[in-house]
């Protein structure tokens, strides 16, 4: 447990950091303090890294925000930088890995609309893998309806990456659709990415191709 | 392999608006307007065009010089240098001989255009010429020329074109040895790699790793650019460990996926390319 005095010194290590490496080592620090209990402002400082254009500690900072959970979606959704194209990447892989459903919207225009493939890619993982359990059913549903359509309309994106993305995401919402009248969407768009005569790279063909024996080996017995 | 490389032929701003392909070849067939068949070359390269007249339009402009001339926005003999680099991605052996005389150029960033583009190529008629380039060593075709960041030679490309042609004579791999010591690490990860591809010896993929740690980022990102390029599955946790942006973690893992074989499996490189997601 780290007390509030500590993540202070820690917040000022992140703050007087000179050096990219002293940077890096502050991030991790206060990262690894991180906990769903921290306060506002050592959250807006790991919120404040992803912006600093050193990966290392943006990692960190994804990681510690992540840890924090939920607290960290609000601090998220306001800190965005519409002109810093690294740093949004890095706070909506923050969301796509909290799961959390008020970042729904954001995913699905960043993946609809943003010209990173970065932020892209991590916006389709997410839609994969938002927690929705909490909620009922009818709106569960209604959300994961919204994450499927979403993913659909980016099956043919113009980056491997975003692609394999959506493969990927296809297959988390499949696992948590189980059973579902949208289970036969979901295995007809990760087809279209399976089929080497329609997807052109390899590697999003093999990792579609993973997804759907995933499914089909997981699917309840008639 | 710096990933700075796949952007060097990006299109000229301004230019950049969907074409046809009879467009694009109209665009490069005309010579008032370089910047117009600047952008041709590029896009038939990038679009993968296997329009019959694509190649014998590509070599046309390959063999076209022209000076500087920042009022048209276009460098030294840029249309040359794309039109090589959409050879080296169209794969027709029927570009060889002329990518074979620009290697020949006075123009060193031509000559690192089209030694990239044999190599794409597997040209084997290339290695001797390659090799001849290099064959000083170090202290000759890597000795840094004065004023200028630049090697005498473009020694990276002419390096890489080496191994992605992948002819392992004894006497090819002598003459890149000594690269592996020189005191640019670029150029010792483009070494390490040609030398990975020709022999599979496990050493130089460690080596490769070793600059997966490099302080500089610059330096770490052309080490992941090279294993992907060489598909070396015994790096998936070092380059999954290494401090650089996920985006070149992940087309480095999908080099790993696509050209590597043993182990680790696929579904393990797989499942770390989730994660970087």
């Amino acid at each position: 447990m780290t007390s509030a005095m500590t993540r202070t010194t820690l917040i000022e290590a992140v703050q007087q950091a000179g050096t990219a490496q002293e940077l890096l080592a502050a991030a991790q620090a206060l990262a690894a303090a991180a906990a769903p209990d921290m306060e506002a402002e050592a959250i807006g400082c790991l919120v404040e890294l992803l912006g600093y254009n050193n990966p290392g500690a943006a990692v960190a900072a994804v990681d510690g925000l992540i840890a924090i959970g939920p607290a960290a979606v609000s601090p998220l959704l306001e800190g965005l930088d519409e002109h810093n194209y690294g740093a949004r990447a890095w706070a909506v892989r923050a969301l796509a890995g909290i799961g959390d459903v008020r970042g729904l919207e954001l995913l699905e225009s960043a993946l609809g609309n943003d010209i990173g493939p970065s932020v892209r890619r991590a916006a389709a993982r997410g839609l994969g893998q938002l927690r929705c359990e909490a909620l009922p059913p009818g709106e569960q549903e209604g959300i994961r309806q919204r994450a499927l359509a979403a993913l659909e309309r980016s099956l043919a994106d113009g980056e491997w990456v975003v692609r394999y993305a959506v493969a990927v995401a296809l297959e988390g919402l499949g696992v948590s659709l189980a059973g579902s009248p949208l289970h036969g969407r979901i295995r007809t768009a990760l087809d279209q990415l399976a089929d080497p005569t329609v997807e052109d790279t390899c590697v999003v063909c093999q990792r579609a191709q993973l997804a759907l024996q995933r499914l089909t080996a997981s699917a309840p017995t008639p | 392999m710096a990933p700075s490389d796949a952007d060097a032929s990006i299109p000229l701003t301004g230019a950049g608006e969907p074409i046809s392909e009879a467009e694009a070849l109209r665009r490069l067939r005309q010579s008032e307007d370089l910047s117009l068949q600047y952008y041709a070359a590029w896009w038939l390269g990038r679009m993968r065009s296997s329009h019959p007249e694509a190649v014998p339009l590509l070599c046309t402009a390959l063999r076209q010089r022209q000076p500087e001339d920042p009022s048209i926005g276009v460098g030294t003999n840029a249309v040359a240098r794309n039109a090589a680099r959409a050879l080296g991605k169209l794969g027709r052996p029927e570009a060889i001989p002329d990518l074979l005389a620009a290697l020949e150029d006075e123009d060193d960033g031509l000559r690192e255009a089209a030694a990239r583009a044999l190599g794409q190529l597997r040209a084997e008629e290339a290695v001797e010429p390659l090799c001849a380039r290099l064959a000083s060593g170090p202290q000759g075709a890597g000795a840094p020329r004065e004023n200028s960041p630049k090697l005498r030679e473009p020694c990276e490309a002419l390096i890489e074109a080496l191994g992605d042609i992948g002819s392992p004579r004894p006497a090819v791999v002598e003459v890149i040895v000594p690269f592996h010591d020189h005191e640019r690490p670029i150029i010792r990860a483009a070494a390490a790699r040609a030398l990975l591809q020709l022999t599979g010896e496990r050493r130089w993929g460690e080596s490769l790793l070793e600059l997966l740690l490099h302080p500089q980022l610059q330096v770490r990102r052309a080490a992941l650019m090279d294993l992907g390029a060489v598909g070396w599955r015994p790096a998936l946790e070092p380059i999954r460990g290494t401090l650089a942006e996920n985006s070149l973690k992940l087309i480095a893992l999908r080099g790993l996926v696509e050209q590597g074989q043993g182990e680790p499996g696929a579904e393990a490189v797989l499942a770390v390319m989730d994660e970087l997601l």
